[in-house]
């Protein structure tokens, strides 16, 4: 309930910003702080200092012709006020209105929940989803990394000490349909699964699609092999049954309080048939 | 001027909609901030507590332990409504030697700021020794884990209720079904986690507390703390909600009022969330046995045996449980043949506080499950067979098996009634319909009998000032349902006066003389009348002074005045003449005795389940027979709560503890129902009202909601589903598990 | 700017139109330190971040103060339900809910009227769906919603005369 003494750093530049977190280990950077303070006040993480980086000009929403650049600071309200974001990637906006809440879109960012990387967060999952790029800022200057090497396990990513994650790049994806379809115990909640899903079809066969799901592995699980049998393939009864047993099979989801692994398997093929027929 | 079954507005809400509401919390102080050292264990002895380290921290005050904070007597069940008379009873004091729960305090730090008390409460440094704990009622009654070895068992409680000869009755039934029917622990969870302010000045003792039994706390304390009941005054601020929960006493108040003792200090404690969960946690019931049907569907007899989960102390309210729930069983049905064993099982987990309906709900999932199952083995439905079980109203008034005497009503009369109002088989046929296209709806109905207005008494005052303006001091301690409205509205229309002149005032022993408090759904009935009569009195006496003043043997008192021998007095000279003449005074009390009363009703409700088992419930409506409605805008209000926690009891709320012993949900994963999950409700009262026997003719309302809502939720789901569930929560898991069979 | 722990910062909020500055830890909840500051009309109900009560406006936008560090408010705006109605005159939010008997209790109460500010600012003519969709960030134990969502409903209409 009440949070652990911790310190607090304002950096008035990127770099200021990168050598503080590099030389303090244990400092954390803060940006919304919904999913940081949730964890202070239970105390089962007490940063020695915050960074606070929402003066870092982190907060912007550019739309090139073929991607959007989103600083990670940006507020998930803001995303989905913006219109040029629904058009140019509409997967993010049909996720993002299933987070938390009204409140909490509030506050939290895109670049928050993608470097906290918990398996049960949505934005990550339609960040696999979309082949988002993560921009990394350090002391030596900047790295790209694709979402399938960024997210590396519960709360891991490719982030090292003294780096910050700057941007997300997502690829522009207005040709493709989307939907985000996320079941849960209780309005608000994490989901019990959820299914991130983009398809373009050439006639009524499949040229691509994507599957990425949270609370389905250690990390937000991008079905490829399940992508892989559709592609090419119409979208039959049994080519959809198929593509949800495919992808179940090579999920791992955990057990919790939301569903035991094997009832969230079942939903894995479930909300995969129910996503891909409701793109007919 | 007529108030009583009008939807008035209630006269409180503008303090509670400007943000100007005083909960506990909201109380400013001087003084101490309280925060506990708590068990990880669920047993095991304390063997050692170093407060050296803390005693060192930022604005640390003192650090007081078992050997520091005790008690004259220990904690005690409430006597008023528990037999104590065969109950193995462990005796619960604020800390103990050997801890028996995760949670369990062992210490408190008293510090100037509540954050600095949170850091000083992790660097107490206590050394445990673990103990075997057993923490399933199952393991538990096989007494061989004791969780208090002095009582040589873990069988609190065990005691049988028979009525006629049920062995017989279920040898020479038609059919005979085996059931299982159970509730799993839940929270609460009122809004507002509880808390005090306690501040002992010479022997003086003032305590602030979340709470809905003030007179009764005072009493306690005295007894407790061995101070005198008439130095001690307990207040009521406002409550953010308590359901049952905050008619209650934890080692936490007991000790911040003790720590405020021996400081000779303020202290304030407010529960976080996760100690609010630690403070309340009800209703785990689980009853096994058999009942014997006819072929024409007429319930002969019920046996099993009825295990209650107490945790590991025995608390106010918790034997509450399995004491009522079995002469609740039968219902409103004429089954007379029943045996059924009924014990309070310790276990080292959380102790257990009542909850809304207290056993009712209990009871009545219990009958109206049996019922169901009765109606799908004989493939009868839910209407006929009950109608083939309900005491007739020729048989009025009852007395049940168990010697419960059923007042006044018509309960096949109000199921006719609730089916056509509620188009019940219209919505059946459409949801058979809708089936046939793949849409997995449901449609189910219960019944409920509810036991409400528990005695003894309660107490009201009414004052008349200088001025003609009217105080009501009530017993009763409403804390959300408006009860304060209906008072007023009582007493308006027996004085004949605008309600804009009446002030309500409740929750204070320093104010208030006497009383027992609001819960059991008695106060709007209890209060109300006492309410009523005390406004008679003071009328009586005003008529007494206008007759002398207008020198008359007798006036006649209308729509504000005093009228007689061709003259007239207004309501407020009367008033003011009332102070100045021999004998002045216009104030009038009333304890009124009564005992309970037994409203009734049915339950409909609309569950749709989608193709991964999650369920959900889209509409519920409710047909009751309270009697006497005071003021149906409230009415509704309390069925609306109550539907909305039976929606959270039967598909969402699951207070699990796991094998350590320990909560294994934080509030984020216990599913209280939001917007999204509460359904489309519509509350409808009988035009065919029958009663009660008090002044009022009120029955009573506060519960019925949750009595009966879980048993319509799980038969709508079984409807939509077509399996069988008999157990609260029933969750999406099991739902697609049944889906696939 | 350097804070070390267990040392506090200097604060500046506008909190209903009136300037305050407050020096606070770090650590400390924006919920705290409005209740401190004497505006007690905005509630802790819980500590999982769920419930709302402890719902106010910062810049324009609702936010949970309990899971706000006051630091992140600095030179912010905010306003609380001790802010919306002025001079004893209640705001149609608050109007409604009254009417509508869309309070019991009234620990939520606050925080729900918050949220309603402002969710009808940004929807003006909202379906019954939508009020609920966007409040279920409003934890209410006494009324069942009912009332709230007809609450909500008539103060659109009446503020959009």
């Amino acid at each position: 309930m009440y949070p652990r003494e911790t310190g607090y750093f304002r950096p008035s530049n990127m770099e200021e910003a990168l050598k503080f977190l590099d030389k303090e280990t244990e400092s954390r950077p803060l940006a919304g702080g919904q999913s940081l303070i949730p964890m202070m006040r239970y105390r089962l993480i007490s940063p020695s200092y915050l960074v606070d980086i929402t003066h870092l000009n982190m907060s912007h929403i550019k739309a090139t012709g073929s991607e959007l650049r989103i600083g990670a600071t940006t507020r998930y309200a803001e995303l989905l006020a913006n219109n040029e974001v629904g058009k140019m990637a509409p997967l993010l906006h049909k996720t993002l209105m299933h987070v938390g809440d009204y409140q909490v879109r509030s506050m939290g960012t895109l670049g928050g929940s993608a470097s906290n990387a918990d398996p049960g967060s949505d934005s990550p999952a339609a960040l696999m989803a979309m082949n988002a790029k993560f921009v990394l800022r350090s002391g030596g200057g900047n790295r790209e990394v694709a979402a399938k090497d960024f997210f590396k396990g519960p709360f891991t990513t490719d982030l090292k000490q003294g780096e910050l994650l700057e941007e997300i790049v997502i690829p522009t994806h207005s040709d493709y349909k989307t939907n985000y379809m996320k079941l849960v115990r209780r309005a608000g909640d994490y989901a019990i699964v959820s299914v991130a899903l983009m398809l373009k079809m050439k006639g009524d066969s499949v040229e691509d699609v994507r599957l990425a799901y949270a609370n389905a592995s250690d990390r937000p699980y991008r079905a490829r092999e399940a992508e892989d049998f559709l592609r090419g393939k119409k979208l039959t009864d049994d080519n959809v049954r198929e593509a949800g047993e495919i992808a179940s099979k090579h999920s791992s989801p955990p057990s919790d309080i939301r569903g035991s692994s094997e009832y969230r398997r079942e939903l894995i093929k479930l909300v995969t048939m129910k996503a891909l027929r409701g793109m007919a | 001027m007529n108030y009583v079954g009008k939807s008035v507005k209630r006269i409180f809400d503008p303090r509670l909609i400007t943000g100007r509401q005083n909960y506990v919390d909201d109380i400013n102080f001087q003084g101490l901030h309280a925060a506990f050292v708590r068990s990880p264990y669920a047993h095991a002895k304390v063997k050692s507590i170093d407060t050296s380290d803390a005693m060192k921290s930022k604005g640390v005050v003192a650090v007081l332990t078992g050997k520091d904070l005790k008690l004259r007597e220990p904690m005690r069940p409430w006597v008023t409504y528990i037999d104590t008379s065969h109950l193995k009873n462990a005796p619960r004091y604020i800390f103990h030697d050997t801890v028996k729960y995760v949670g369990e305090p062992v210490a408190i730090v008293l510090a100037t700021d509540r954050y600095y008390a949170t850091d000083a409460a992790e660097k107490v440094n206590v050394d445990y020794e673990q103990l075997k704990p057993v923490t399933t009622m199952e393991a538990a009654a096989e007494d061989k884990v004791l969780v208090h070895p002095d009582l040589g068992t873990n069988i609190a409680y065990d005691s049988n209720f028979n009525a006629g000869n049920a062995e017989e009755a279920i040898k020479r039934a038609d059919v005979r079904i085996p059931v299982e029917i159970a509730n799993e622990r839940l929270s609460p969870s009122p809004m507002e986690p509880r808390g005090l302010v306690s501040r002992y000045e010479s022997g003086f003792l003032t305590v602030w507390i979340s709470t809905q039994i003030p007179h009764i706390l005072r009493n306690e304390f005295a007894r407790m703390l061995g101070l005198e009941s008439s130095k001690i005054r307990v207040v009521m601020p406002d409550i953010g909600g308590a359901f049952g929960s905050k008619a209650h006493i934890i080692p936490e108040e007991l000790a911040v009022i003790a720590a405020s003792m021996k400081l000779n200090s303020t202290v304030k404690w407010v529960a976080t969330r996760s100690e609010e969960m630690l403070a309340s946690t009800a209703r785990h019931n689980h009853f096994k046995g058999e009942v014997g049907f006819m072929k024409d569907g007429t319930l002969v007899g019920i046996k099993g045996t009825l295990d209650v989960e107490m945790g590991a102390y025995i608390t106010y309210t918790s034997m509450i449980q399995p004491q009522i729930i079995p002469p609740m069983i039968p219902g409103p049905y004429s089954v007379k043949n029943l045996a059924i064993r009924s014990r309070a099982v310790y276990t080292n987990t959380l102790p257990i506080t009542m909850y809304r309906g207290a056993s009712r709900p209990e009871a009545t999932f219990i009958i109206e499950r049996i019922m169901s199952i009765g109606a799908d083995e004989l493939k009868m439905t839910d209407v006929d067979i009950r109608m083939k079980n309900l005491i007739p109203p020729s048989s009025m008034p009852y007395k049940n098996p168990f010697g419960l005497q059923y007042d006044s009503g018509d309960y096949p009369g109000l199921l006719r009634k609730a089916v056509e109002k509620l188009e019940y088989n219209k919505l059946r046929s459409w949801a058979q319909e809708e089936r046939k296209k793949g849409h997995r709806v449901g449609v189910g109905m219960a019944f409920y009998l509810e036991i409400c207005g528990f005695g003894p008494w309660e107490y009201a005052e009414v004052r008349v000032d200088e001025y003609g303006n009217v105080s009501v001091i009530t017993g009763a301690t409403p804390h959300g349902q408006g009860t304060e409205t209906g008072i007023a509205q009582i007493v308006a229309d027996e004085l004949g006066v605008d309600m804009n002149r009446i002030t309500v005032i409740w929750g204070d022993t320093a104010v208030v003389p006497a009383g027992f408090g609001t819960y059991g759904s008695r106060s709007i009935s209890l209060a109300g009348s006492a309410a009523a009569l005390a406004a008679r009195k003071i009328l009586e006496r005003m008529k007494s002074v206008a007759a002398s003043q207008l020198g008359v043997e007798k006036v006649e008192y209308v729509q504000g005045e005093f009228r007689g021998g061709g003259k007239s007095m207004k309501w407020e000279e009367v008033a003011r003449k009332a102070y100045e003449v021999k004998d002045p005074g216009l104030m009038a009390y009333q304890f009124y005795e009564a005992n309970v009363t037994f409203p009734y009703g049915v339950g409909v409700a609309v569950v749709e389940v989608d193709e991964f088992g999650i369920p959900k419930v889209l509409k519920y409506m409710s047909y009751d027979d309270i009697g006497k409605v005071i003021n149906p805008l409230l009415a509704e209000g309390q069925v609306y709560g109550a539907v909305v926690q039976a929606v959270g009891q039967a598909l969402y709320e699951d207070a699990k503890i796991d094998e350590n012993g320990q909560l294994a949900v934080t509030f984020g994963e216990y599913y209280v129902p939001t917007f999204m999950e509460a359904p489309e409700m519509k509350s409808q009262f009988t035009d065919d009202p029958h009663n009660s026997g008090y002044t009022t003719g009120s029955k009573g309302i506060g519960e019925a909601g949750l009595i009966v809502g879980p048993a319509v939720v799980i038969r709508a789901l079984e409807d939509a589903v077509g399996a069988r569930f008999t157990k609260t929560p029933t969750k999406p898991e099991e739902i697609l598990r049944s889906m696939k069979k | 700017m350097l804070v070390r722990p267990g040392d506090t910062v200097k604060v500046t909020m506008k909190v209903n139109g009136a300037k305050h500055e407050v020096e606070v830890e770090p650590r400390k909840l924006l919920v705290h330190t409005l209740r401190d500051m004497g505006l007690t009309g905005t509630k802790v109900g819980c500590d999982s971040s769920v419930c709302g009560a402890c719902t106010v406006i910062l810049n324009g936008r609702p936010v949970k103060s309990c899971t706000l560090l006051t630091v992140q408010a600095d030179q912010g705006e905010i306003i609380t339900i001790e802010g919306i109605s002025s001079e004893g005159k209640l705001h149609p939010i608050q109007e409604a809910f009254w009417e509508n008997h869309a309070l019991q209790c009234g620990y939520c109460t606050s925080g729900m009227i918050m949220n309603a500010y402002a969710f009808l600012k940004e929807h003006k003519n909202p379906t019954d769906e939508e009020i609920r969709d966007y409040m279920h960030g409003n934890i209410c134990r006494c009324t069942g919603y009912q009332n709230i969502v007809n609450a909500v409903r008539e103060a659109a209409k009446r503020m959009g005369q």
